[in-house]
């Protein structure tokens, strides 16, 4: 199945909303689950009722405000990518401390204070100096340190 | 603590010995009851508190591993399906990092983190690759993909069902610290191998100075914030120190088989 295939990498939530997106800039908004599974057809095989079952999903996550018109719900982006992408980075990094979140996501860092930062910059200097010394094999010299 | 330091040098045996050690603690949990009503000399009541014992152990086990187990993939889907709606992809990273699927978010605060599972996704964000140069970028990547390649999170959510399961005031808060800190040691020691010790370090600091000053205060409240930089402070270490010896890291897989055997022994031989 062409549509599964799409969806099991994410690109449909994607393209769902970049969908949204575009007819907000062009003020056809709110938009039908009928207008962007006909504008996603042009490019995709995909059946109307996974674009309705995403556009649910997305309202539940809070990216897609409903309203409801007639008998169909017409939907809207909650907000830009850019405001949504902050909200879900401060709930996520606001998170992060409890044992869950930490469980669930594999974070490269947890967050630092001042303090720690410049206990961390004094042992990169150890390892740099270390390593310099130790392999004998000189680090390409990095020309712009910020 | 020095003897902790040492076998950190070996993470996955170390990793090894803590699941051994784990599991052979509820193997003994459980037998219990198998043992006391394979002794014919015990008297009832005796053999009622054995079983009552070993039930309750298995009870706990289930409810915990439910409950962790469903909390976990809640919460993976529903930021995998926000990260899949708001992330972009990028091209050259992509391709650096094949096998996994990367996402970018469009957020300045850099970071890096990925979600495990069946559908797994490596995050990054716009503020990530405008303050990692490629070396550093790669070994971060390398980082994250040896956390998906070799399941850690199936690791970190055996020992959180454990630790779940056991009653709070037994639960060994610094066993799952140990623990979290090796998984990392383990990808790091993987990077290190593709991106050497140096990117990796660098990248340890531009990722940990980079986080908005709101988050960085927000964390200093909790007290796993601060051991999860002085963990930090321990992984960067780390970085230049060589492997263990063979000899060490054969002896505690000898050990780790050891533990385990122990209570498995005693059981067929009460139950024998």
């Amino acid at each position: 199945m062409p549509h599964k295939a799409i969806n099991k990498l994410g690109e449909l939530e994607r393209a769902v909303m970049d969908t949204v997106w575009q007819a907000q800039a062009e003020g056809r908004s709110p938009v039908s689950v009928r207008t962007v599974h006909d504008e996603l057809s042009r490019s995709r095989d995909l059946a109307y009722t996974t674009v309705m079952t995403v556009m649910g999903r997305l309202a539940d996550g809070g990216l897609l405000t409903q309203e409801r018109s007639g008998r169909a719900y017409l939907y809207a982006a909650a907000d830009s990518r850019e405001e949504l992408t902050a909200t879900t980075m401060r709930e996520h990094l606001s998170g992060m401390a409890t044992a869950d979140r930490r469980t669930a996501m594999l974070h490269f860092l947890g967050d630092a204070t001042v303090e720690e930062i410049a206990d961390l910059k004094a042992a990169l200097a150890e390892v740099e100096q270390r390593h310099a010394t130790g392999a004998a094999a000189p680090s390409p010299a990095r020309g712009t340190e910020p | 603590m020095a003897g902790l330091t040492r076998f950190r040098r070996a993470p996955f045996e170390a990793l090894v010995v803590w699941q051994c050690v784990a599991l052979a603690g509820v193997v003994a949990a459980l037998a219990v009851a198998p043992a006391a009503v394979a002794s014919a000399g015990l008297p009832g009541w005796a053999t009622a508190v054995a079983l009552a014992l070993s039930a309750a152990m298995l009870a706990r086990l289930l409810w915990s591993g439910h409950r962790v187990g469903t909390r976990l993939r809640s919460e993976r889907r529903r930021h995998r399906e926000l990260v899949d709606a708001l992330g972009t992809h990028d091209d050259s990273v992509a391709t650096r990092a094949a096998g996994s699927e990367v996402r970018v978010l469009a957020h300045p605060t850099p970071t890096a983190y990925c979600l495990p599972g069946r559908r797994q996704r490596v995050v990054l964000t716009e503020g990530t690759l405008l303050a990692l140069p490629a070396d550093e970028l790669s070994a971060v990547l390398a980082h994250e993909r040896a956390h998906l390649q070799a399941r850690h999170d199936l690791v970190l959510e055996f020992f959180t069902v454990l630790h779940e399961a056991v009653p709070p005031r037994l639960r060994a808060v610094e066993a799952l610290r140990e623990v979290r800190l090796l998984v990392e040691v383990l990808a790091d020691r993987a990077a290190r191998r593709v991106a050497g010790p140096v990117p990796l370090a660098r990248a340890l600091v531009s990722l940990a100075g980079g986080a908005h000053p709101e988050t960085a205060l927000g964390a200093t409240d909790g007290p796993g914030a601060h051991a999860g930089t002085s963990a930090t402070r321990d992984r960067m270490l780390l970085l230049t120190e060589p492997d263990a010896p063979l000899v060490l890291r054969v002896g505690m897989l000898a050990f780790a088989v050891a533990v385990l055997a122990t209570p498995v022994l005693l059981l067929v031989v009460a139950v024998g």
